[in-house]
Parts: structure tokens; C-alpha cells; sequence
């Protein structure tokens, strides 16, 4: 359903024949395992009906045609085998990385158990393989111009005039002069979309109905809007604080703690709600049980540009200066700070597998950002107020009433531009938003707000466990109580969370610990015994003399690591007694311990 | 039995070895015998003339009976002629070289010995060597020799031992390495005459060849060599025995899950089953099972009753027996009960005594006697004592009691008195144990007590008093203050640092408060004139603080604006040290979350009164303030964040300018307490405001494109600096040398700036290990989560010896949302699944195919494993048989 039908001319015909061809395929698996049950089964009976005579020519025949039937047997499992050599490269996605070399490995038992868990991997990642290859069938498709034509030339009208009646229903204009540049932001399945116009109207839309769930002014000035677990509870971040209202426009919370908010953001695994305040506070509040977790002053100056990373939900901020920060709630300090800029950053964007950023600034540059190496990739000439990354990679940027939009067309991060679209001069494009699973963007500006096609954009295959956007109610309640269940801690989030579970990383002053002082102990004093004497001149050679010596080095050697363990004591020594502190004359008045 | 014998040599080398060693002993004891006697023969043999020792050489019979000499032939011609060496040398065990075991097993009986020793012989003609071969072979029935050797004996009078040495002489001399005797004849006697004929020379080089070789009979080895060849043999077979389980023991060790409960049986025995397998094993079982078992009487049952009345049959005599003996038992059971009622009746309370003491007597004769008996006594004692000590029955708890308490111990009778004081005494005696702590304890508290209410003046008036409860009150919330929680989030390093800032302000705060205090009860006394509040008094007051520096500023800072030149400043600086020492008062409140309303209000007084301190006109110490007031200055700025610190030296360069900023900071800071209070979190940053951005500020900002990037490397220096500290320069130590310059004559020693090299060269190590060490306008921040800590593994976990190997086995999600259900379960299943109380049976041996894999439907394992308990059960039928 996600992907329109729009004639793309991109929807290769030769996948279509791929796919009629495997479908082939496997009818004839079938057909070939039907008949051959089928035959054995007769022949097991037929001898004892007939004559010997008979039989031995049934007997020749069958043997005949068991040859065959074998032969066809074999040619399916080679067929069979075919299919999962296709699959591997899309198993091997499944698969995380290698598995580890099990040469190196000396302990066999382990060896053992390991290559006996890998090949489970390989299971899973092949059932995973063939899941996707029958479950999720539809492909995204993409314009592809012909010739001299250029993708970004062709207008959404001319796309509109090709697409089904259904797809074409979801672009739309609305004109809203008075309330001012809307912010609009889609729920997690796509379904809703939320509206809020700077001068306090709120409105939700359910867009697949296109029916208005509920309208309502606020009468201040809104900054943000931002949807929390389901449609049925959003968050707005208002003149002074943040509000939360319910699908009904009934105020939940005021959450005054915040201060007031410019930008708000919600982690859904972690039920946590961001903000960055006027002050450069960025605050976390876990809306499940209403803690605020932790607030940090950014230090950084006020900014209005924040985005979530959602590969590990790591908080990005761009800041006055051209920085950009990298937050997580258990750390006071940036994760990583950047220097992107030279001006002050208008836009960050991060893409959905994690490692993509692109950041713009006033500076007049557009840029893409590997942020696992912390390098540029691309580096582009441009202004962009608003940036967003869709489902599937593409990247939407607005400058004025300027949109383009930008693809990846062979998949080394080079992008593109790939389409454009212009509102009426004058407007001003406050924000873009991708609808999830569906090929629209949507476009709030300041005079109302747009929704166009952009072919490729959505995910065409929706996992109904991650989201639906065919939701029933029963349904709905019953994700949220498990995504209830399933709530991650604060402290999962990191910047790299497959290291959760791994090794934890080196100290930078490790202090060695007990047991190893000790070691480091006991083998002085074993060298100290160990350590023969000059045979000295009469007298002091006696076998006592030679004792002491003995035992006063392995004193020494003891006792440089008694002085070390010295060192730390005073760290841990009781405070100073009270009493011997105070004044004499404040003495008497000192709690008596209990004796 | 041979046959036997050699068969299961042949299967089985360990047994027959053992078995023919046990044999070899056996035949030891003979053979040493004989061979004993054989050397004394050669050694002290009869000298006799040579001829006769020709003609018994020649007289010799034939080759094939003088082979047939040996003990046994010996033994009867000792019979016949009794001679005297009887008793075998090794029996007599004078020199002790025969071990005692060998004696033991030559006694045994000789119908057995004869059985078995031609058979063995054999054998171990082949396993020694065929030592002394000649010697060992006797035979019986060698009539002529013997009948030749008694007529030699008749002739001679010498004993037949010496003739039968002859006879074997003889032997020798036809043996090969017939080399003894001084006439002895060698094989080349018997070769010469050849001389010259074909084959000679070929039977002349056999000849020489055999004679090369050592043909003479090795001792047998020591018994250290032949254990540790035994060992060896040992060894080997069971190695081989063992390494067939080698794959079985593969197998286990590498499978992920070990199923202890295949063939799982669980049938819970009933008692049927149970009786089944009753074995009758007393006596009285027995006899029941003999009963029961009766044919007669089952018989009986099977068929109707009427045959068990007939076998149930009583003499009369019995059941009169069993009558009057129930009769007579019934009778006693009867008096004695009776006896007991009347003793129970009696109330004298004498008669009781002396039945108590009489008991207690005999309790205590059996304390002495047992010690069972004394450990039974004081367990019932301390159990008494923990009874009393609980329920506090004697101690006037009793309604009784009570309310002759009650009623007044004075308006009773001596009697009742005396009862009480008794059981007092009682529970004093039950309790003696504790009473000794009890009273220290308590004295303790009392005391406590007293010094807390009483002890600071209570004579005074009441305004005194008054003020000295709001003193107690701070110091105790002074107190109070101290206990930092555990754990949770206030007990992370950085939060007990920032509550202990706070602590330390608000002890400042107490701290003043308690100086008010006594300044006014000085006034309130007459005595206390001399305590005039002052600024020098005040330093001598923070001794007892426990911040020394803090209170310093504290009071200074209101005084420095006087001394500044601008009246602006001034003002400015004014408002903000209220604000300061405001919030400071706040921070308080909340880092003490809840401190008593006295505190508050002491709080607030203080900050009147440092107001009026500040408005009065300066002294001494203002001076000296003065002096240090831009330091002080700078030092708050430089704790403040970033932006105060970009504003700082445009305020010490251009007087105009922070005055506006400073306004605006003001306004900001208020608004920021203000949400302080609301929120009423502890922030763990430094207090720092954010100002608005001034027009400044935006100027800079729309031009800041210039020093963007140095002031990014200042940042990144800064936090290099602040997760690697900066070693501190070594500087000269104060004290000893320091008057003479001797420390400035030497400079600062050379252990000092070698450390001081090392922590810089260990920094600049770290930095370059950093992950942005590399990379320009990036900084990666190394501080540890400690939240996240737990989230990691410690250490390498045990199997585990590399560390990647150990990440990439933990790279794939194992719950059901990422796996098939074909996978899920072998991904989860435990190392051994049993259910409890199943007995695991040892390993039982089977064949395994070393090069299969392990990772088989479970089906087909199952089954296999069935055949292979088949075929165990064969494995074993046949190990019984062989065993």
C-alpha cells in the first residue's frame, strides 16, 4: 500500500519478470513433489493386483519413471538451492557483521559451541531473508527521467496527472493566513498529522480519512509540536512551557519544569520527552512516569535546532557558533562536539540508519557528515532553513519558499538533486516533514500548509508490530502497554548501542586493584627470596645473618606496596570527629555517639 | 583350566600377565629351592676320587633320564631316607631373601600344585627364558637313576644329594655352556671328530655363532624395572581403553545442551509396588513371611472364612492367661492413677516442697552424673530466661500485681510485700544475664538525655533561653546536614559535590546564625560584653566551620563595592552580591531539603544582617578585601560558564559596557532562581545565568565568523585539560631549608621534576590515545557513563580469551522478535536441561562417529541414542562375561 502507484516508468519490468519467474518456480515444486507422492503410492499397490507377468514390466517402468522422478527431485533442490544463493547478500544484511574468526580460538569447547550458535545465526538470518523476499514484495519506486528530461523538472502537476486516484488525494494545499508559519509533525505510523500554527492554533488531522480529529486555539505563540507515544496524547511547546494535550485539545500537563521551550522532541523506546529551552537547557522528561530525568544547560547559547538520531536516540543540537552537540541523558557534557560550521547551524538531519548527518548553516553550506568517522562527506553550496532525511534516504531541504529535494541515486552518498517544488513566492517554509511509510512530504509554511509527491520517499512495506497505520483500538492498547514493557532505560542510549553488553572500555587511570596488588606483592617478595647472597667474610656469613638479610629484603619489597595501599586510605578515612572540631564552648553541645 | 587359561591370555595380556606372574611366584618358591640346592651342589660338591667321578661319567645312564632329576624326586628320597634338610631355606628365613608370600604359596596343597604346574611350566619356560631349563624338567618314574644312585650311596655312604649333582653335571655336560667341572667336555669334543666332512663348517659357524651369543640365563629383573614395565603395559591399555570415549566426551563437551531427561520415568511407586519389593530381613519378617506365605492359610482366604475360624483356633489356657494378665494391668493402671489424683489433691504446700526439692535433688545428682542432662537443664533455663525476658511475667505484670501497685505497696500486708519483692527476686534471678548491659544502656540514654535538656543554663530568662533553643536547633540541623545519602542519584561524585557546595553555604548561613545568637545572648548577659559582633570576631568564630575560605568572601564581598571607583559598578555589583547571597540562601533550602522554619527565619536574618554590615561604613579588614576583590572577581567569572567568560575582560576593558550587561544578568538570574525553586532539582552544573543576547552579542555573532574555529580549539584544550589534568609545576616546599635558601640554592630536587616529566609525558601518552586525537574540530567527549557501567560487561567473560570474539558472539538479538521459531528455542535453551529430581545415570558407553556433526534433528539423536543403549546393554553383557 505505501507506495503509490505512480507510473514511474521506474518500476522495472525486469523485476516484474524476476518475480513471475521464481513464481513459476515454485508451482512447479509443487506440482513435481505432488506427482511423485502421488505415483510411488500407486505403484506400491499395483504388483499385488495384477500378474507377475505384469508387474515385472510395471516393475521396469517404475524404476523408469522413478529415475525421472528423482532426477526431478534433484533439479528442484538445486532450484532450492538457487533461491537461497539469491537470498544470501540479503541474508547476510540479517546476519550483523561477520561472525567471529573461530581459528584463533585454542578452547575446542568453545569453538565447538560457537560454531554451533552461528550456524543458528545463519538460520535466522536466512528465514529472516526469505521473509522479506515473500513478505515484503513491494519495492519503492523512484522517477526516472528519459533523455535530456531532468527529474527535478517535472511538476507535481504532471506527476498528479499520472498517479492513482488514491495517491493523488494525498497532496493537498491548505490556506491559513492568519494563525502563521505552522510547524507540523506526523505520528509514528504516518496516520495523524499535528499542526500548530505560531499564533496558537492546534489542529489533528487523520490523513488517511482526511478527517479533522480536532481543532483548537490555544491563544499563545507556538513553537513546536511534537506527537508522544500515540495519536492520543501530543506535547506543545507554548509561550512559557510545554503542554501536553490529549486527541480531545483537553490539557493534560503543564510542564512547567521546562522553561520555555523552542523545540521539543520524544524518544519513543525510552517514553522520554526533550526540550531545549530559551536558556539552552535541554531537559529530559520521561512522560511514563512524569520524572524529569536529568536537565542540562547546554552552555551553548539559545537554539531552535534539534533532532533526534533515531538509529540510537541520541539528541543533536546546533548551536550559534557552527557547533553541533551530540547529547545523551546521562552525560553533562556533550558526547561529541563539532565544528561544522562557520556561521550559526539553521538545520540538522539525521538519517534513519544513524551514520548519515547533514547539517546547514547560515554560512551558505550544506553538509553531509559520516558520524561514525566524524568526517565530511559531501560538502554543498546552499542555504536551507529546514532539513529531513525520509524513510528511505532521501533528503528535503527549504530555503524560503524554495523546496528541494535530494536523492542518493548510486548509493555512495552522493547526493543529488532528484526534485523541487516552489510554493508561491512569499511564503516561507517553516518546516518539512516526511510522512512515514507514504511517498508525501509534507510542508508547513507561513500561510498555510502543502502536502506534495515525492515518489521514493516512504517505506512501501510497513511492519504492523512497529507501526500500523491501520490501527484498531484494541490494537493501539495493546502496544502501548507493551511498548510500556519494553520502555528502555535513559542509560541505554549511547552513541554506539551495539557495545551495550560488550566489554566495558578501559579506564583512563585504572587503578589496580586489590587482587592484583596482591599478585604484584606476592611475586616481589618471591623474587626477594629468591635472591642469593654474596658469601661474605667470616662473621657475616652466619646462616642468621643470612636470614635477616632475607627477611628485611622481602620486608622492602613488601613494603612499597603496603605505602601504595597507604596512599588510598586517607580517601576512605572516617571524617573528622565532630566533637574535636567544633569550639570548646560548642563542645558540650555535640551529639554523643552511641557507645 | 589351561586351556581356559591361554585363551583369556591371548584376550586379555594384563590379566595373564598377572596371572603368570602369580604363577611365576608360585613356581618360585621351588624353583629358588632347587636351584639353591643346585649351586650348593656345584659350589660344595663331594670331593671325590676321579676315578670314581669317571666312572660315574660314564656310568651315566642315558641323556633322557638324566635330564629327569629335580625336587620332587628329591623330596621322596627324602621321605625314604629321611634326610635331615627338611625345611626349605627359604622357610627357615634366615637370610631373609625370599618373601613370605612365596612361602605361603608353596604350602599349598599339593593336589592343586600338581594341577597346575606342568601346565605352567610351559608358559614360562617361554616367558623366562627357559631358565635353568635343564633343571626344571623333572619327571617322575626315573627308576634307574634312582636305583643307580642308591646303589652309589650304598657303596659310598655319601648322601644321595651328591650323586643326583653328578647326575647333573651329566646334564650339563651335554648343554651347551657346559663349561664348569675341571674335565668337562665341550661341544668342540663332539665337533672334532666331524673335521673334514661336508657341513662341518657350517655347523662349526652355527657353532661359533651360538656361542657368541649370551646363552646364559638372566636373573630376573628387579622389581622396580618390572613394575614400571608393568606400568607401562598398564598404561597403554588403558589409554586405550579410555580414548574410545574420547568422541563421547567430544561430544558432550561441545554440545549447546546437555537433556538429562530423555527417557524420563517417572511412575510414582505406589504402595503396592512398594510392598511388592518388600524383602522380609529381621526375624519377625521372616516368620510373618512364613505365615503369610503359608499355603494353608492363603488357601483359606481364597476360599470362604469358614477354614480360617478353623485355623484361627485358641487354647483356653491362653485366653485365660491373656485375660487375667489384662485384668491385673488394668488394676495397677488403676491404683496408680488413683495415687496420682491424691497427690494432686493435697494442698499442702510443704508437702509439695518437699516433693520439689526431692525431685530437684535427684536432678541434680543426675546433673552431676550426666553431662546430657546439664546441657538439657541450661538449654531450659536460658529458654526460661528468654520466656521471661519476653513475656515479663514477674516483673509486677499480672493483674495481680498491678493492682496491688496500684493500691500502693505501703497499704499491704508483709505478706503480700514479700510476694512482690519474691518475685521480683525471681525475675531478677530468671534475667540475671542481661541485667548488666540493660543498666548500661539505660544509664546511657538518661544521661543522654539529661546533658540534652537541662544542661545549658536553665536558670536563665526566657529570652536567653529562647535564643539558645534556635542555637541548639541550628547546630542541629548543622548536624543534620552531614549525612550524605548512599546512594541513588545524590550519591554520584559530582551531585555530592555540588550538595556539599550547598551544605557548606548553608552551614555559613547556620554558622552566622549562630554568631547572632550569641551576639544577643551577650547581650541578654552581662558577662557577655565583651562578645561585640565583629568582622574579627567572626574569623575567629570559623574555626569550628567547616569551610575556611567561604565565609571569608562571604563577609567580604558585600564590603569591596565601597572601595570601587564607579558608583555604577558599584551598584550593580551590589545588586548581584544580593542576588548572590540570595541565592546561595535558596540553594540551601533546597540542598537541606526540609530545614525547620527557626533556620528560615535565621536564614533571612542573616541576609538582613549582612545587608546592614554591608551599609556599615568599612574596617580593618575591608582593606585587605579590597585588595583581593578583582581576584575574587575573576574567579567567579571564570566558574561561570563560557558566555560570562566571553563578557569578563570586555567588562574590565570598557567600564561602559558591563553595566547594561550586568542589568540584563540580573533580570535573567531572577527569573532563573525563580524556576530553581519551582523545579526543585539539583542541577549539577555550577550555577551559571544565560543573558539574552545583547546587541553585542549579535554584532559578534553576525561577525563571528572569523575566530569561530580558534575559539573551538580553546574549547577543545579546555576539555582535554579538564578529562586529562595538567600536571602541576613542581614548586619549592615551604619549611625546612626555606630561610636559609638552601632549597633555592639546590632548586627544586630532581626526583620532583622527574615525576613531573613522567605525568606529562603519561598525559600527552593519553591525549594521543584520545579518538579525536586525530580529528580537527571534533571533540569526542572519554568521560565514562558511570550509569551506563552497568550495561557493560565487567570482564571478559570465562570462556571467553580474546575480546572480539566475545562481541561478535553477542551480535545478534536472541529474543523471538528477531528469530524463527525453529531457532529460538536451540538459541535459549540452557547448557543442561533436567528436571528436578531426576536421577542423572552415568555416561554409558557407545560408538560414536568422530567426524559427525553435532547439530542433528533432535528425532534422529533420539533414536540413536536408543540403539546405542541396545547396544551398551550388549557392550556390557559382554565385558560381564569376560569380567
Amino acid at each position: 500500500m505505501g507506495k503509490t502507484r505512480v507510473d514511474y516508468k521506474a518500476l522495472s519490468t525486469q523485476c516484474k519478470k524476476k518475480k513471475r519467474r521464481t513464481r513459476k518456480r515454485k508451482r512447479k515444486l509443487m506440482e513435481g513433489g505432488g506427482n511423485l507422492d502421488w505415483k510411488i503410492g500407486v505403484m506400491a499397490h499395483a504388483p499385488a493386483r495384477e500378474g507377475k507377468k505384469e508387474s515385472k514390466k510395471y516393475y521396469q517402468n517404475y524404476i523408469r519413471e522413478r529415475g525421472k522422478e528423482e532426477e526431478k527431485i534433484k533439479r528442484t533442490r538445486i532450484l532450492v538451492v538457487v533461491i537461497f544463493d539469491e537470498l544470501d547478500p540479503k541474508s547476510k544484511r540479517y546476519l550483523r557483521g561477520e561472525g567471529a574468526n573461530l581459528e584463533v580460538l585454542r578452547d575446542k569447547k568453545l569453538k565447538g559451541q560457537l560454531s554451533i550458535k552461528e550456524k543458528l545465526y545463519g538460520q535466522s538470518a536466512r528465514a529472516a531473508a526469505m521473509a522479506e523476499k515473500w513478505l515484503m514484495h513491494a519495492e519503492h519506486g523512484y522517477l526516472e527521467a528519459e533523455g535530456i528530461e531532468k527529474t527535478w523538472r517535472i511538476k507535481q502537476e504532471s506527476i498528479l496527472t499520472e498517479v492513482d486516484i488514491i495517491s493523488s488525494r494525498k497532496t493537498f494545499d491548505m490556506f491559513l493566513p492568519e494563525l502563521g508559519p505552522y510547524k507540523l509533525e506526523y505520528s509514528l505510523s504516518g496516520r495523524h498529522m499535528l499542526v500548530g500554527g505560531r499564533k496558537g492554533h492546534l489542529a489533528m488531522i487523520d490523513m488517511i480519512t482526511m478527517d479533522l480529529v480536532k481543532e483548537f486555539q490555544v491563544r499563545e505563540t507556538i513553537r513546536d509540536v511534537v506527537f508522544l507515544q500515540n495519536e492520543l496524547l501530543f506535547a506543545v511547546a507554548q509561550k512559557k512551557y510545554p503542554y501536553i494535550y490529549n486527541r480531545d485539545g483537553t490539557e493534560i500537563h503543564c510542564l512547567k519544569e521546562h522553561g520555555a521551550p523552542l523545540k521539543l522532541q520524544y524518544l519513543d523506546k525510552y517514553f522520554l520527552l526533550v526540550s531545549i529551552n530559551k536558556l539552552g537547557e535541554l531537559h529530559y522528561q520521561d512522560v511514563s512516569t512524569g520524572v524529569i530525568v536529568v536537565s542540562y544547560r547546554t552552555g551553548l547559547g539559545r537554539t531552535d535546532v534539534m533532532q533526534t538520531n533515531p538509529y540510537n536516540s541520541v539528541i543533536g543540537l546546533g548551536h550559534s557558533r557552527g557547533k553541533v552537540t551530540m547529547w545523551k541523558p546521562t552525560s553533562s557534557k556533550p558526547l561529541v562536539t563539532m565544528l561544522c560550521h562557520h556561521a550559526p547551524v539553521t538545520a540538522v538531519a539525521f538519517q534513519n540508519g544513524g551514520h548519515l548527518m547533514a547539517t546547514a548553516s547560515m554560512d551558505r553550506k550544506i553538509k553531509l557528515w559520516d558520524i561514525r568517522k566524524f568526517e565530511v562527506l559531501r560538502n554543498y553550496v546552499g542555504y536551507a532553513q529546514s532539513l529531513d532525511f525520509s524513510q528511505k534516504g532521501l533528503l528535503a531541504m527549504s530555503n524560503g519558499s524554495h523546496i528541494q529535494i535530494w536523492r542518493d541515486s548510486d548509493g555512495n552518498n552522493d547526493y543529488g538533486q532528484y526534485m523541487s517544488h516552489s510554493m508561491v513566492k512569499g511564503y516561507q517554509v517553516g518546516k518539512l516533514r516526511f510522512r512515514p511509510y507514504e511517498d508525501v512530504l509534507g510542508i508547513g509554511h507561513s500561510m498555510g500548509l502543502s502536502c506534495i509527491l515525492v515518489p521514493g520517499s516512504g517505506e512501501p512495506n510497513f511492519d504492523t508490530w512497529v507501526a500500523n497505520p491501520y490501527e484498531t483500538r484494541k490494537q493501539r492498547r495493546e502496544k502501548e502497554v507493551h511498548a510500556l514493557l519494553d520502555k528502555l532505560q535513559p542509560e541505554t542510549i549511547m552513541l554506539d548501542p551495539t557495545k551495550i553488553g560488550a566489554v566495558r572500555p578501559q579506564r583512563k587511570k585504572e587503578k589496580p586493584s586489590k587482587l592484583e596488588v596482591e599478585a604484584a606483592m606476592e611475586a616481589a617478595v618471591e623474587a626477594a627470596k629468591s635472591i642469593s647472597f654474596k658469601n661474605k667474610s667470616k662473621g657475616r656469613n652466619k646462616p642468621s645473618k643470612r636470614a635477616k638479610k632475607k627477611e628485611e629484603a622481602v620486608l622492602n619489597a613488601k613494603r612499597s606496596f603496603l605505602e601504595l595501599q597507604d596512599d588510598e586510605w586517607p580517601m576512605k578515612k572516617p571524617k573528622l570527629d565532630e566533637v574535636s572540631q567544633l569550639s570548646k564552648s560548642l563542645q558540650r553541645f555535640a551529639r554523643k555517639k552511641p557507645s | 583350566m589351561a586351556k581356559v587359561e591361554k585363551k583369556k591370555k591371548r584376550q586379555r595380556p594384563i590379566l595373564s600377565n598377572s596371572i603368570a606372574l602369580a604363577s611365576k611366584r608360585k613356581m618360585k618358591g621351588k624353583k629358588i629351592k632347587k636351584v639353591a640346592s643346585d649351586v650348593r651342589r656345584r659350589k660344595f660338591g663331594p670331593h671325590l676320587p676321579s676315578s670314581f667321578m669317571k666312572e660315574m661319567g660314564i656310568q651315566k645312564p642315558s641323556p633322557n633320564s638324566s635330564d629327569l632329576t629335580g625336587g620332587e624326586e628329591e623330596e621322596e628320597g627324602e621321605d625314604l631316607y629321611e634326610y635331615e634338610e627338611a625345611i626349605p631355606e627359604e622357610e627357615t628365613g634366615k637370610n631373609r631373601r625370599y618373601d613370605a608370600v612365596e612361602n605361603y604359596e608353596y604350602e599349598l596343597p599339593e593336589e592343586f600344585e600338581d594341577e597346575d604346574v606342568p601346565s605352567d611350566e610351559n608358559d614360562d619356560v617361554s616367558v623366562d627364558d627357559g631358565d635353568d631349563a635343564g633343571v626344571d624338567e623333572e619327571e617322575e618314574g626315573e627308576d634307574a637313576g634312582e636305583k643307580h644312585v642308591r646303589m652309589l650311596q650304598s657303596i659310598t655312604g655319601l648322601p644321595a644329594e651328591a650323586f643326583e649333582g653328578k647326575g647333573k653335571k651329566n646334564v650339563t655336560l651335554l648343554d651347551v655352556h657346559g663349561d664348569m667341572g675341571p674335565q668337562h667336555v665341550s661341544i668342540y669334543d663332539f665337533l672334532d671328530p666331524l673335521h673334514g666332512k661336508s657341513g662341518y663348517s657350517k655347523l662349526r659357524k652355527r657353532v661359533h655363532q651360538l656361542e657368541r651369543e649370551p646363552m646364559a640365563v638372566s636373573a630376573p629383573l628387579p622389581k622396580v624395572e618390572r613394575e614400571k614395565l608393568e606400568r607401562e603395559v598398564t598404561y597403554a591399555q588403558s589409554k586405550k581403553e579410555i580414548t574410545k570415549w574420547e568422541p563421547l566426551v567430544k561430544r558432550n563437551r561441545e554440545a549447546p545442551t546437555l537433556l538429562f531427561n530423555e527417557d524420563l520415568d517417572l511412575a510414582v511407586p505406589t504402595v503396592g509396588a512398594i510392598a511388592a519389593e518388600h524383602r522380609p530381613r529381621t526375624e519377625f519378617e521372616k516368620k510373618m513371611a512364613v505365615l503369610l506365605g503359608d499355603p494353608e492359610v492363603l488357601e483359606a482366604h481364597t476360599k470362604d472364612g469358614a477354614k480360617l475360624l478353623e485355623l484361627n483356633k485358641i487354647s483356653v489356657k491362653d485366653v485365660l492367661d491373656r485375660h487375667n494378665h489384662l485384668a491385673k494391668m488394668r488394676s495397677l493402671f488403676f491404683r496408680h492413677e488413683m495415687k496420682s489424683k491424691h497427690i494432686k489433691k493435697i494442698k499442702s504446700k510443704t508437702y509439695h516442697r518437699i516433693l520439689k526439692r526431692g525431685r530437684q535433688k535427684g536432678a541434680s545428682a543426675e546433673i552431676n552424673m550426666d553431662p546430657e542432662a546439664a546441657n538439657e537443664l541450661a538449654r531450659k533455663q536460658e529458654f526460661k530466661r528468654a520466656e521471661e525476658r519476653m513475656t515479663l511475667k514477674h516483673k509486677n505484670s499480672s493483674k495481680w500485681a498491678k493492682r496491688i501497685i496500684k493500691r500502693g505497696l505501703k497499704a499491704q500486708d508483709e505478706g503480700t510485700r514479700a510476694a512482690i519483692a519474691e518475685q521480683l527476686q525471681q525475675h531478677a534471678l530468671l534475667t540475671r544475664k542481661m541485667n548488666s548491659m540493660i543498666e548500661n544502656s539505660s544509664s546511657d540514654e538518661t544521661s543522654d538525655d539529661d546533658s540534652d535538656d537541662f544542661s545549658p543554663g536553665s536558670d536563665r530568662e526566657g529570652v536567653s533561653k529562647l535564643l539558645n533553643k534556635a542555637k541548639e536547633k541550628t547546630i542541629k540541623v548543622m548536624e543534620e546536614e552531614e549525612d550524605m545519602p548512599k546512594s541513588g542519584v545524590l550519591s554520584l561524585p559530582f551531585m555530592e559535590r555540588s550538595v556539599k557546595r550547598q551544605r557548606e553555604a548553608a552551614r555559613e548561613e547556620a554558622l552566622l546564625a549562630l554568631q547572632e545568637y550569641e551576639a544577643s545572648l551577650g547581650k541578654h548577659d552581662e558577662k557577655g560584653d565583651e562578645k561585640v559582633p565583629s568582622t574579627a570576631q567572626t574569623s575567629g568564630k570559623r574555626v569550628f566551620g567547616g569551610a575556611k575560605s567561604q565565609p571569608k568572601e562571604l563577609s567580604r564581598k558585600p564590603k569591596s563595592p565601597y572601595n570601587s571607583d564607579s558608583e555604577s559598578d558599584f551598584e550593580a555589583r551590589d545588586g548581584e552580591e544580593e542576588q548572590k547571597i540570595e541565592d546561595r540562601s535558596q540553594q540551601a533550602k533546597i540542598g537541606s531539603l526540609l530545614l525547620p522554619d527557626e533556620a528560615l527565619a535565621a536564614q533571612n536574618k542573616i541576609c538582613e544582617d549582612l545587608d546592614d554590615i554591608a551599609k556599615i561604613p568599612a574596617s580593618k579588614t575591608t582593606y585587605e578585601v579590597a585588595i583581593f576583590a578583582s581576584d575574587t572577581w575573576r574567579k567567579i567569572g571564570s566558574e561561570n560558564s563560557q558566555d560570562n567568560v566571553k563578557i569578563e575582560p570586555s567588562a574590565a576593558e570598557s567600564p561602559v559596557h558591563p553595566n547594561s550587561d550586568n542589568m540584563v544578568h540580573d533580570g535573567n538570574s531572577d527569573s532563573d532562581s525563580e524556576t530553581e525553586m519551582v523545579d526543585g532539582f539539583i542541577s549539577s552544573v555550577p550555577k551559571s545565568e544565560y543573558e539574552l543576547p545583547s546587541q553585542s552579542e549579535l554584532i559578534r555573532r553576525a561577525f563571528a565568523a572569523d575566530d569561530v574555529e580558534a575559539e573551538f580549539e580553546k574549547d577543545k584544550m579546555d576539555t582535554l585539560n579538564a578529562e586529562n589534568h595538567e600536571p602541576e609545576k613542581p614548586a619549592l616546599l615551604p619549611g625546612w631549608g626555606q630561610w636559609t635558601h638552601i632549597q633555592q640554592k639546590k632548586g627544586i630536587p630532581s626526583s620532583m621534576i622527574e615525576k613531573h616529566e613522567d605525568e606529562i609525558k603519561k598525559r600527552e601518552e593519553a591525549l594521543k590515545r584520545r579518538k579525536d586525537a586525530n580529528l580537527k574540530n571534533i571533540i569526542i567527549s572519554e568521560k565514562i557513563d558511570r550509569k551506563a557501567e552497568k550495561l557493560h560487561a565487567k570482564s571478559l567473560p570465562f570462556p571467553y580469551t580474546s575480546k572480539e570474539v566475545y562481541e561478535q558472539s553477542i551480535r545478534m538479538p536472541i529474543g523471538p522478535d528477531y528469530n524463527p521459531a525453529i531457532s529460538i528455542g536451540a538459541l535459549n535453551r540452557p547448557a543442561i536441561v533436567k528436571r528436578a529430581g531426576v536421577i542423572v545415570k552415568p555416561i554409558v558407553y557407545e560408538e560414536i562417529d568422530p567426524c559427525s556433526k553435532l547439530d542433528e534433528p533432535k528425532e534422529s539423536k533420539k533414536i540413536r541414542q536408543k540403539q546405542n543403549r541396545k547396544k551398551a546393554k550388549v557392550d556390557g553383557r559382554k565385558f560381564a562375561v569376560k569380567s
